[in-house]
């Protein structure tokens, strides 16, 4: 059947949402020929449809037998971030994964503020190492005094003091530089670790991704 | 884990195999693969999704993928096997008949079991 102008306009705004989608996240090439494919499928089912009174009716069904836009877009963003992530572990496809991931749920949340305490954890490690031979008496591990004044007194600290001959006692000398670079890249190497994993489950569930049975007729 | 969760689970992991299994025959275009996986294995996926997987398996380099311009009022994207695709369709082949035998060997042994224990009350 042939639309109507209205049904077409339906369409069009159909394609337009998924196309911004689809860019958020997808190279232009990609996204123009996502787009033709849907549109290709839409008008496969259009033309394949009786002539109904209620086109918007028949419209509507084939528009939610496809999904929503943006579900659609998060199944591509799923396909393609997430696997290369898995498949590749590369450190950035990760990061880029688990912070998309973080944007659809709270499970997604939680793994990626995870992901950015241990990464931000690890990077000022080895920041600390690198910055020990610059300012010796400034950085390394304090015993016996807080480090920050109004934070927690454990009974050692370990980062930066401004103030550093007038707190605690400094530890370790240059044997920190070691420490702090294998805490630093231990604890990255744990984290990418730690995300790749839950990337892996979150794979597994897949959401915006169903395949049912058909009701028996 | 509920009923329903393990099936959908069983779909999902089977779904690879089944779209590969579609274009082994042939190519075909998305709405294509889906009629076909509606009318023989009765699996209905979101419409919206089966295109990501496809993008997925032509990444993979299992699918190749080509427009088709005159075939239709519009433009069509057919699918179609690569070498790499056959020999993973067979080797998938291969590994589901072996993992389905072991289950039906696996459900056999539970039938008889359960007849013999009937037998002897």
């Amino acid at each position: 059947m042939v639309l109507s102008d209205t049904g077409t306009s339906r369409v069009n705004g159909y394609l337009f949402v998924l196309e911004r989608s689809l860019a958020t996240f997808l190279p232009r090439e990609s996204v123009r020929d996502v787009v033709r494919e849907i549109d290709s499928h839409l008008r496969d089912r259009i033309s394949a449809a009786q002539a109904v009174p209620d086109e918007r009716a028949m419209l509507e069904r084939i528009l939610s037998e496809l999904g929503p836009p943006q579900r659609v877009a998060q199944a591509y963003s799923v396909e393609r971030t997430v696997d290369e992530a898995v498949v590749t572990g590369r450190l950035f496809a990760i990061v880029k994964a688990v912070w998309h991931v973080a944007m659809s749920g709270m499970s997604g949340f939680f793994a990626g503020l995870s992901l950015f305490v241990g990464y931000f954890a690890g990077g000022v490690l080895i920041v600390l190492a690198v910055m020990k031979p610059i300012f010796p008496d400034n950085v390394g591990i304090w015993v016996g005094d807080r480090l920050i004044s109004d934070g927690p007194d454990l009974g050692w600290h370990a980062g930066v003091n401004v103030a550093a001959a007038s707190h605690g006692h400094n530890v370790g000398g240059y044997w920190v530089i070691p420490i702090f670079l294998t805490a630093g890249f231990g604890l990255l190497f744990l984290t990418t670790r730690c995300a790749r994993r839950f990337l892996v489950w979150w794979r597994r569930r897949r959401p915006g991704f169903t395949v049912t049975v058909r009701p028996a007729s | 884990m509920p009923l329903e969760t393990w099936q959908e689970q069983l779909r999902r992991g089977s779904l690879d195999l089944a779209i590969l299994l579609t274009v082994s025959t042939g190519p075909r275009y998305g709405l294509a693969i889906i009629q076909h996986l509606e009318a023989f294995t009765d699996l209905i996926v979101t419409e919206g999704t089966i295109y990501p997987i496809l993008g997925r398996l032509t990444r993979d380099g299992l699918l190749d993928s080509y427009w088709v311009e005159d075939e239709a009022p519009h433009p069509r994207k057919y699918y179609r096997l690569t070498r790499q695709g056959e020999k993973r369709l067979a080797h998938m082949k291969s590994e589901w008949q072996a993992f389905a035998g072991k289950i039906e060997r696996l459900m056999e042994a539970a039938s008889t079991a359960e007849r013999n224990g009937r037998g002897s009350q």
